[in-house]
C-alpha cells in the first residue's frame, strides 16, 4: 500500500458524493475548453485561411468589431508599391444569411489576384470574368447550402449561378462563398469599398521585415491597420471582447466548480474527525494529514479535469456543428488547451482543498479516544 | 493473575517511564476538573490497571500518556524529560507508544494489512518492508488467514487483533490501550488479554491499560484507581476494595 492508495480509497469511499463533485469541476472544465477552444479557433481558423491564400500581411479595418469595417479600394494604390510588398489583393468580405443557412461568409475577391490561386476546384469551373454573376462555393459551404454546380445561390435580391466547388486548403475557405469583389460591391451597396487587402511580401522577408513592411503601410493607410496575417484577429477589439467573455463565463463555471469541492472537502474533514484523530494518534504529523487532504482534493481537480476535457471535446464538436457556427471555424482544440485546462482544474483541487486541510490540521488527536 | 514489574530503566537516565506530578486537566474553561493534581510513577515494563468509574479520569491521564492532549498545569515527564517540551510530539507517538483503542479504529476501507500499515508511513519504510512487517505481525495475531479481509469481514476479536498489530507496528515500547475489551464478549476478551499480557512478559513491554473491569484490572502488576480526578488507590489489584 502506497499514500496514493489512502488518497484514492478515501475518494472511493463516498462514490456517488465524488462522482456528483466531479461532475461539477468537469462542467466548469468543459466551460474553459468549449469556450476558449471557440474564441481561439476563430484565430487558428482565419489564421489558416490566409495562410492557405498565401497571404502574409492584411491591411485592414477591424477596430472595435469582428467584422472589417469598409475603407476605399483606392488605398491600395498607396502600398502596392512599398519596396518587399510581392502582390496585393483587395477583399470584401461579409457575413450574410444566404438562404436556409443563418450566417455565412461571402468573400469577394479582386478578380485575378493570388487570393483564387489556392481553390482546387473539385467540381465545376471557376467563373469566366469578373462580370460573370456566379459563385464558387467552398466544399463545406457546398454541403451546408445543399448545393452543386448549376444551382444557383441567392445572395441578398441577386440569384448566382453556383459554376463551381472548391477546396480552399482551409476551414474558413471551405466555409466561403467566393465570388469576384466588383459583383459583391454591387450586391451588398459597397461600390468602390473593400474591408482588407491581402498582401504577399518578397520571399525570404523575416518577421521583422514584415514587421516594418506593416507600421509602414499603417502610415501610408492610416484609415486602416497593417498587421500580419492571424494578428488582426487576435488584436481585434471584438475577438478581446469574446476572448475576454470566454474567461469570464469559464471562470465563473470553474468557481462553482471550487466551490463544489471545497464542499465536499470539508464534509469529508467533518465526517473523518475521529479518523483523522486516530490518524494522529497513531503518529501521523499534521502535515501529512494535510498532504492527505490535499491530494485527495487535486485528485478530484485531476480527475475532474480529464473528464471536463473529454465533456468539452464533445461539447465543441455539437457547438460547430449549430447552423450558426458550420463552416465559420474549427474549434482550436490544442494540446496546449487541453493541458491548460488540466492544469486548471488540479489548481482548482488544490485550491479548493487549503481550507478543508487547515481545518484537518486542527482535529485534535485527544478525539481518538472518545466513542 | 499478576504480572511482574521490571525495574526502573537507569540507564535511559530516569528511574522512570512516565512520572506525573501535580498533574491537572481542565475542560469548558475551568468548569470540569478531570485531573486535579495526579502524581504517580510508571516504572520500564509495568503492566499498570487504570481503573475507576465514567468521569473519574482515567482517560483523560491515558490521552496524557499519549501526549494527545496538554494538561492544564502540572509536568508529565517520559524518561525524564518533560512531554510536552519534546519538539516533536508526533514522532514521540509513532515511534515510542502504540494505541489501543475500545472501538479498534481500523479505517474500514483498508484491508486488516492495510490497517497494520498506516503507522508505518511515519517510519520511511519502503513499501515491501511496510508489508513484510504487517504480514509478520498479522501472523503473531494468529491472523495470517485474514490478511486481505476489510474490518467488516472480521470478529470483534479479530478486529482488535488487528488493532494490535498495528499498535506494535513501530515496535513502541510502551503501549496504551483504552478499554481494549469493553466492545469484546467474553471469550475474545479472555483471548485479547492473553496477548496483551504475552507481549507485556516477552517483549518487556509497558503497558498501561484503562479499564472499568475489575477481572481486567486483575491480570495488571499494578492497579490505579482513580476517581474525581484523584488517584484514590495505587497498587496491588488484588486489594482493590472497591468495585470500578
Amino acid at each position: 500500500m502506497t499514500f496514493f492508495d489512502v488518497i484514492t480509497r478515501s475518494l472511493k469511499r463516498r462514490p456517488i458524493r465524488t462522482s456528483l463533485t466531479l461532475l461539477g469541476i468537469s462542467v466548469g472544465i468543459a466551460a474553459v475548453v468549449a469556450l476558449i477552444g471557440l474564441s481561439r479557433g476563430l484565430v487558428t481558423s482565419w489564421t489558416s485561411g490566409m495562410k492557405s491564400r498565401g497571404t502574409e500581411i492584411v491591411v485592414h479595418n477591424m477596430r472595435g468589431s469582428l467584422t472589417p469595417k469598409p475603407f476605399p479600394a483606392s488605398s491600395r494604390d498607396r502600398i502596392a508599391h512599398l519596396p518587399g510588398v510581392a502582390a496585393t489583393c483587395m477583399i470584401f468580405v461579409d457575413l450574410m444569411s444566404i438562404e436556409n443557412a443563418e450566417l455565412m461568409i461571402v468573400s469577394g475577391r479582386e478578380w485575378g489576384c493570388f487570393a483564387w490561386e489556392n481553390l482546387k476546384l473539385v467540381s465545376g469551373r471557376l467563373p469566366t470574368d469578373q462580370n460573370e454573376r456566379a459563385v464558387v462555393l467552398g466544399i463545406t459551404a457546398a454541403d451546408i447550402l445543399k448545393k452543386k454546380v448549376g444551382d444557383t445561390v441567392q445572395i441578398e435580391t441577386e440569384e448566382l449561378a453556383v459554376v463551381g466547388i472548391a477546396n480552399g486548403g482551409a476551414f474558413v475557405e471551405n466555409g466561403s462563398i467566393i465570388l469576384s469583389l466588383p459583383l459583391l460591391q454591387q450586391i451588398s451597396g459597397n461600390r468602390d469599398q473593400i474591408n482588407a487587402i491581402d498582401v504577399r511580401v518578397d520571399s525570404g522577408m523575416n518577421q521583422a521585415g514584415i514587421q516594418r513592411l506593416c507600421a509602414e503601410m499603417s502610415k501610408l493607410v492610416p484609415e486602416a491597420r497593417a498587421e500580419p496575417a492571424g494578428e488582426h484577429i487576435a488584436s481585434s477589439e471584438g475577438y478581446r471582447v469574446i476572448n475576454a467573455m470566454s474567461w469570464g463565463t469559464s471562470l465563473l463555471a470553474v468557481l462553482v466548480g471550487v466551490l463544489g469541492v471545497t464542499n465536499t472537502m470539508l464534509m469529508s474533514v467533518f465526517e473523518r474527525k475521529q479518523e483523522i484523530a486516530v490518524l494522529l494518534a497513531l503518529g501521523w504529523r499534521r502535515s501529512r494529514i494535510m498532504g492527505m487532504i490535499l491530494w485527495e482534493s487535486a485528485m478530484l481537480g485531476f480527475l475532474g479535469g480529464i473528464i471536463g476535457v473529454l465533456l468539452g471535446v464533445v461539447g465543441v464538436q455539437l457547438l460547430k456543428r449549430a447552423p450558426a457556427l458550420r463552416g465559420m471555424l474549427e474549434p482550436d482544440l490544442s494540446t496546449a488547451l487541453m493541458l491548460t485546462a488540466i492544469a486548471i482544474a488540479v489548481a482548482v483541487g488544490v485550491l479548493s482543498g487549503l481550507y478543508p486541510a487547515w481545518r484537518s490540521s486542527r482535529v485534535s488527536p485527544s478525539l481518538a479516544l472518545h466513542g | 493473575m499478576n504480572e511482574k514489574s521490571s525495574k526502573p530503566n537507569s540507564a535511559a537516565g530516569s528511574s522512570y517511564v512516565f512520572e506525573a506530578i501535580g498533574l491537572k486537566k481542565d475542560f469548558d474553561d475551568g468548569q470540569v476538573h478531570a485531573l486535579r493534581g495526579v502524581d504517580l510513577q510508571i516504572t520500564e515494563g509495568e503492566f499498570v490497571a487504570i481503573v475507576g468509574p465514567s468521569g473519574s479520569g482515567k482517560t483523560t491521564l491515558l490521552q496524557m500518556f499519549g501526549a494527545l492532549d496538554h494538561p492544564s498545569e502540572g509536568t508529565l515527564k517520559y524518561r525524564g524529560q518533560s512531554l510536552f517540551d519534546l519538539p516533536d510530539t508526533a514522532a514521540y507517538r509513532a515511534h515510542e507508544i502504540g494505541f489501543i483503542f475500545q472501538a479498534f479504529h481500523l479505517l474500514p476501507t483498508f484491508t486488516a494489512s492495510e490497517n497494520v500499515q498506516i503507522p508505518m508511513f511515519e517510519n520511511h519504510k519502503s513499501r515491501e518492508a511496510r508489508k513484510s512487517r504487517a504480514l509478520e505481525l498479522l501472523k503473531a495475531m494468529g491472523l495470517e488467514h485474514r490478511v486481505d479481509h476489510f474490518p467488516a469481514k472480521l470478529s470483534g476479536g479479530e478486529r482488535q487483533r488487528v488493532a494490535i498489530a498495528r499498535s506494535l507496528a513501530n515496535s513502541p515500547t510502551v503501549l496504551l490501550a483504552d478499554e481494549p475489551t469493553g466492545n469484546l464478549d467474553s471469550e475474545s476478551a479472555h483471548h485479547v488479554l492473553d496477548l496483551l499480557a504475552s507481549l507485556h512478559r516477552e517483549k518487556n513491554m509497558t503497558l498501561i491499560l484503562v479499564t472499568h473491569d475489575m477481572s481486567v484490572a486483575r491480570r495488571a502488576s499494578r492497579a490505579i484507581q482513580m476517581k474525581d480526578g484523584h488517584v484514590v488507590f495505587d497498587g496491588d489489584p488484588a486489594k482493590l476494595s472497591i468495585p470500578a
